[in-house]
């Protein structure tokens, strides 16, 4: 983690060189020499806490902290007061809103290190709680509520999100033709950036799709269309995305998908379990690259599983990682579970050496009955 | 972790990319290229010969490299491809923007010669 970074204003050139001299040791030191000063500084870099006097040239100390106590940005910046005034008068001023300590000159060195390094950890504590309720939400939302109920199919995921983990997303739509669309994807990054990025991304796609529905069902035609998005937006430049889009017909029993570098779906049927190899390059790297459809039929009682990549990347007993083929043998007797993807899920911690999974985890399984089949999951 | 950064050419420049690339020291990484494209370096040779792993994020950071390089004509080579990464190049379909070559000096005779 990058060091914290400490601004420090002061006019006493002697005692600022001193705190810099002393803090330097631990944290980014910034200077100033008046609150005037200090603003400049702030305007360049947000400094993580701000140690300040009072008494100043130009602007001083409370002028400065007035002036961040206005601006939302700068409002929340622990900021510790340290002067020569001892008197009550001053410390009753000084105990204004949003100033988090005191300090008299002449002050112990140690003693103000260590309340520095109380606030930091406080306000550390704090951003990682923060995260990681937004970060639980951003999950929650990247995964729909229900799932379709479509007679002679069953239809099943499971996902585990981790606070590390990235933005894997699922989402689906139905056509007015009673056709669906599924999308799963995984934004590439982690923790809370990759989920804020995965969260707007898909927001675009389900808009996407509302407007291409209307002319057309092609997943790669849809496809196209977001890897334009991802290379000339603004926000999402430098976003980079595998996505698998599926568009399922379960009157015709078939799914016609397209795949942007995303983790290939597998087939599980009663005879054999196949990899539906095509796929084409992952979204936002280059202009004009094509997308091709492929058309899979789905036999009494065949199962199409897709997945995303954390699941793959799980480590084995002996230190590889559980892989397509893995993923392949261990879905063939999923078939005829009555819980496809638990048994799934729960065969690959079996042959992992961890007791939980490492990545976020999304599974999604969508079999045609038959005899033999379990009727839900 | 910190990259070990070789010249070539003056424009041309290899990376060794050590035993992992991913969210730990993806940063890292980034800051390493971002100088080479600073001192107007545009080819980048990446040696994958020790790496074991590869994950989205150290991926999305190549990508970050491609995408600032490209407008100029600029390429990103990989050379020495490991096992483990040559499953991500496969997976993401990303070998058809990244060049292979069996070795650095491989990579360096194509891009220097180009």
């Amino acid at each position: 983690m990058a060091e914290h970074a400490i601004l420090v204003v002061e006019d006493d050139s002697t005692v600022r060189e001193l705190l810099r001299y002393r803090l330097d040791k631990q944290y980014d030191v910034l200077t100033a020499a008046n609150g005037e000063d200090a603003l400049d500084k702030i305007e360049e870099q947000v400094p993580d806490l701000i140690v300040s006097d009072i008494m100043m040239p130009k602007m001083d100390g409370f002028a400065l902290q007035s002036a961040l106590q206005a601006d939302k940005n700068t409002r929340v910046i622990p900021f510790i007061f340290l002067t020569a005034r001892a008197d009550e008068r001053a410390r009753r001023e000084g105990a204004r809103t949003g100033v988090d300590d005191y300090i008299t000159k002449p002050f112990d060195m140690e003693q103000l290190l260590s309340r520095i390094e109380r606030l930091l950890e406080r306000m550390q504590v704090f951003q990682t709680q923060l995260g990681a309720e937004i970060g639980r939400d951003f999950s929650q939302r990247l995964l729909p509520n229900a799932l379709p109920d479509v007679d002679d199919y069953r239809l099943c995921y499971e996902s585990e999100a981790r606070q590390q983990g990235g933005g894997d997303l699922f989402d689906w739509t139905r056509t007015d033709d009673d056709t669906f669309f599924l999308t799963i994807g995984d934004v590439m990054g982690k923790g809370l950036r990759a989920k804020f990025y995965a969260f707007t991304f898909l927001s675009y796609v389900r808009g996407t799709l509302h407007t291409l529905l209307k002319e057309s069902t092609s997943p790669a035609a849809v496809m196209g269309e977001i890897n334009d998005m991802l290379l000339n937006d603004d926000v999402l430049n430098d976003t980079f995305a595998s996505f698998l889009l599926l568009h399922w017909d379960p009157a015709a029993h078939q799914v016609t998908y397209a795949n942007a570098g995303h983790c290939r779906p597998v087939l599980v049927s009663e005879t054999d379990v196949r990899i539906a190899t095509h796929s084409d390059l992952i979204l936002g790297l280059e202009e004009d690259t094509s997308f091709t459809d492929t058309t899979l039929d789905l036999a009494l009682g065949t199962a199409l599983l897709a997945y995303t990549d954390g699941l793959m990347e799980q480590p084995l007993r002996d230190g590889s990682l559980l892989g397509e083929e893995g993923i392949v043998d261990l879905a063939k007797p999923c078939r005829t579970s009555p819980a496809p993807i638990d048994d799934l899920l729960a065969s690959a911690l079996s042959v992992s050496d961890r007791s939980a999974f490492q990545d976020d985890v999304l599974a999604l399984w969508l079999q045609r009955h038959d005899g033999d089949v379990p009727p839900t999951c | 972790m910190s990259f070990t950064v070789e010249p070539l050419a003056p424009d041309t420049v290899v990376i060794r990319m050590g035993e992992a690339l991913d969210f730990r020291n993806a940063d890292d990484f980034k800051s390493t290229f971002q100088d080479q494209i600073d001192a107007d370096v545009r080819n980048f040779v990446l040696d994958f010969s020790k790496t074991a792993v590869l994950d989205s994020t150290g991926l999305g950071s190549i990508f970050s490299l491609y995408r600032q390089i490209s407008p100029d004509d600029g390429q990103v080579a990989f050379a020495d491809v490991s096992r483990p990464v040559q499953v991500v190049v496969q997976l993401t379909r990303t070998y058809k923007v990244f060049r292979q070559f069996p070795t650095v000096d491989a990579a360096e005779d194509a891009l220097i010669s180009a």
